[in-house]
């Protein structure tokens, strides 16, 4: 741990306390400066993962933790203080914007300087919708956000016009609002609005039993019931200290990169469908298909559900059955290369995909972009290398990347994805690990502690989600504070838009391919 | 006497129940075999609005088009504006902020016209019930009126391809 101490020692002038419990480095500040701590662990390395606020274990304040994956500790480092009031951090680290609009807005805290106050999860017009007892137990403050009425950006230039797309859109999909600025074809500027989806699933989630939460977690977003299971999981497994035996890893290491090569599948198809290549798409929902089925076949579940479990995985799937997996992973890898020579040998399609939806590797870092996103743009950021979990300890990942950070770049990035999992699955196939599948956590759940405070980082499809967990009384949930991989990336549609054409926006929209129900939650 | 009627009167929804898939291809076979000829039998336009679902329902209803389902064969096709159609799925629970959406949605549908109600947070509001942010129990009929509700969480590609179907035949009755 030299490493830690170096990082510490650098921090350390910011900070009031600083402790280091193997797998995180807390670092408390005071309010006023919060901010500097923060420049300093991305200054040292760090990238900006999330932001949470929770009520403090006083009673009386809020406590607001920023978290930075700091890659060469493998370990996350969070900058904790609290109080009712705060400086944002959104000024010098913009990807903390809507983190800190949400908190805001969720908790009712004041950050002074934040630069935009809009509410980003209740709609202003549907504030009378709300149920009695949540309107009444707002603080005054609050119910002044949703008098006005929700502020998009406006015009500007002379000439300028406005497009008001969604929430229904055209295709099999979301809903979501976007507002285009055009001159002509040309989008000027694009501002997204989310949260249409937003059923509080944070909310519902307090007081649950801690083994009792995973359909409700697994409804965050359907194609990642898995990774955000195995991420839950993880922050339970941490704040308990539960020790996951190796057959449970290596289950929930398939589990993930089956789920990741059916969600990259769609994503690739979807990218031909938007250009109107169907014969590429159909093979391509074709293949998803039965990866669908596949799932059903081993795990008794299209969307590989009811399977992860607090200190392991459920009984589902025989060696046997696993073992043939192989036979199945030639299949798709077989089929996914003919698929591509079609594809990638078509000059219209690369036309089409060449340089749209641009990202830079400066955008990309800016906004602390995960996922695909960010590694098509150049920025390394796979939380299954920088800082392994489970199974990943042993199996080394090969992350892939581009350069571009265009349409072209997450196709082929995808692509690659979807080899290493391949890959993976059958690495770990090979292992035959045996022994028990689940840990004994009867004992650990009943005489859980309240305040034991627990992390969950899992690499989704689309690029790295976090669960934030405090315990409460009776192996209760307290507080459950999530960030997912779509939350994060759904700004970075906002620069890629930017000089495209409007009918480029389906296509570069679908390239990131991210989940409303996910960032909505 | 009013209440009395009014009970009566309340459009019943079909409902099709989560079973094995296997189970719900040979009902779908079954209502293939006996349904009527019908100005919605053969060509059915559909519009989808996710109200609140978590992307799954929709992951069955992009899968509806697949080519092992193909569910333009039944003649059933996806259309971009509620106003080109005839039968609108809906998943849930409602949230709120969904709420004037959906009913936006259905006010721009041409009559006659019917709803399917996909995934258990639309037929029942499911885990949501109780939310604070789903609209009362988030049922898609405490907004709109359902004819037929598909239930499973979620439902698979067959199932929403018969709810489809069965609210094709809904629509001749109310010509």
């Amino acid at each position: 741990m030299n490493g830690a101490n170096d990082f510490i020692k650098s921090i350390k002038k910011n900070s009031t306390g600083i402790s280091a419990d193997g797998a995180l480095i807390w670092i408390e500040t005071d309010p006023i400066a919060i901010v500097d701590a923060c420049d300093a662990c991305i200054g040292k390395g760090g990238a900006f993962d999330s932001a949470f606020a929770y009520p403090s274990s006083n009673g009386k304040d809020w406590t607001v933790a920023y978290l930075f994956r700091v890659p060469k500790l493998e370990n996350i480092a969070i900058v904790w203080s609290h109080a009712k009031q705060f400086y944002s951090i959104s000024g010098k680290i913009p990807a903390a914007m809507w983190d800190e609009r949400k908190m805001a807005e969720t908790s009712g805290i004041r950050f002074f300087g934040l630069s935009d106050t809009r509410p980003i999860v209740i709609h202003p017009e549907s504030y009378n919708l709300l149920k009695g007892k949540v309107s009444a137990s707002l603080p005054k403050k609050q119910k002044e956000l949703y008098k006005t009425d929700y502020a998009f950006r406006g015009t500007e230039k002379e000439g300028e016009f406005e497009i008001p797309v969604g929430p229904v859109h055209a295709g099999i999909i979301e809903p979501g609002h976007f507002r285009f600025h055009v001159t002509g074809e040309e989008i000027n500027k694009m501002e997204v609005r989310l949260s249409y989806l937003h059923k509080g699933i944070e909310k519902i989630l307090v007081g649950k039993p801690l083994d009792k939460a995973f359909p409700i977690i697994e409804q965050i977003s359907g194609d990642e019931s898995v990774a955000n299971s195995v991420a839950y999981a993880q922050a339970v497994e941490m704040a308990l200290g539960i020790a996951v035996p190796k057959r449970a890893e290596s289950v929930r290491l398939l589990l993930l990169e089956l789920e990741r090569i059916y969600s990259h599948l769609a994503d690739i198809g979807g990218m031909a469908m938007d250009v109107g290549f169907y014969a590429v798409s159909a093979r391509f929902a074709a293949l998803r298909e039965e990866v669908m089925r596949l799932n059903e076949g081993v795990f008794s579940n299209r969307f590989l559900r009811n399977i992860i479990s607090i200190g392991g995985a459920e009984e589902t799937a025989s060696a046997e059955e696993i073992a043939a997996l192989v036979n199945d992973m030639r299949s798709i890898s077989e089929e996914l290369s003919r698929i591509e020579d079609l594809a990638l040998t078509s000059s219209t399609f690369l036309d089409r995909v060449f340089l749209a939806g641009r990202v830079s590797k400066e955008a990309a870092k800016e906004l602390s972009l995960v996922g695909p996103a960010a590694r098509a743009a150049g920025v390394s950021c796979d939380a299954r290398k920088h800082l392994p979990y489970g199974a990943y300890k042993t199996n080394k990942v090969i992350e892939h990347m581009a350069e571009n950070g265009d349409v072209l770049s997450r196709l082929l990035v995808k692509i690659n994805e979807i080899r290493e999992s391949v890959r993976l699955i059958d690495a770990e196939i090979a292992k035959r690990v045996k022994g028990p599948i689940s840990a004994n956590i009867d004992n650990k759940l009943r005489n859980a502690k309240s305040g034991l405070i627990g992390v969950g980082i899992c690499e989704a499809a689309r690029g790295s989600s976090t669960f934030f967990l405090r315990t409460g009384k009776n192996g209760t949930i307290d507080v459950l504070l999530i960030r997912t991989s779509s939350f994060r990336n759904w700004r970075a549609l906002e620069k890629a838009v930017m000089t495209n054409i409007v009918p480029d926006f389906p296509l570069i929209n679908k390239s990131f391919n991210l989940s409303y129900s996910g960032a909505d939650l | 006497m009013r209440e009395f009627l009014a009970f009566f009167e309340k459009p019943k929804s079909d409902i099709i129940s989560v079973d094995s898939e296997s189970q719900q291809i040979r009902e779908l076979a079954a209502f293939l075999k006996k349904r009527p000829r019908s100005l919605f039998s053969r060509s059915i336009a559909v519009r989808m609005i996710d109200c609140g679902s978590s992307n799954d329902v929709e992951i069955e209803e992009g899968l509806a088009n697949a080519p092992q389902v193909d569910c333009e064969r039944f003649g059933i096709h996806f259309v971009a504006s509620p106003r080109h159609a005839d039968v609108l799925i809906a998943s849930g629970p409602v949230s709120i902020n969904m709420k004037t959406a959906l009913e936006k949605t259905y006010a721009a549908m041409p009559r006659p016209k019917a709803v399917v109600a996909v995934g258990d947070g639309a037929c029942t509001g499911g885990l949501f019930k109780d939310s604070d942010y789903v609209f009362r129990s988030g049922r898609v009929d405490e907004i709109v009126p359902v004819d037929v509700k598909v239930k499973g969480n979620p439902p698979s590609s067959y199932a929403i391809v018969l709810g489809i179907l069965k609210a094709g035949a809904a629509i001749s009755k109310k010509r």
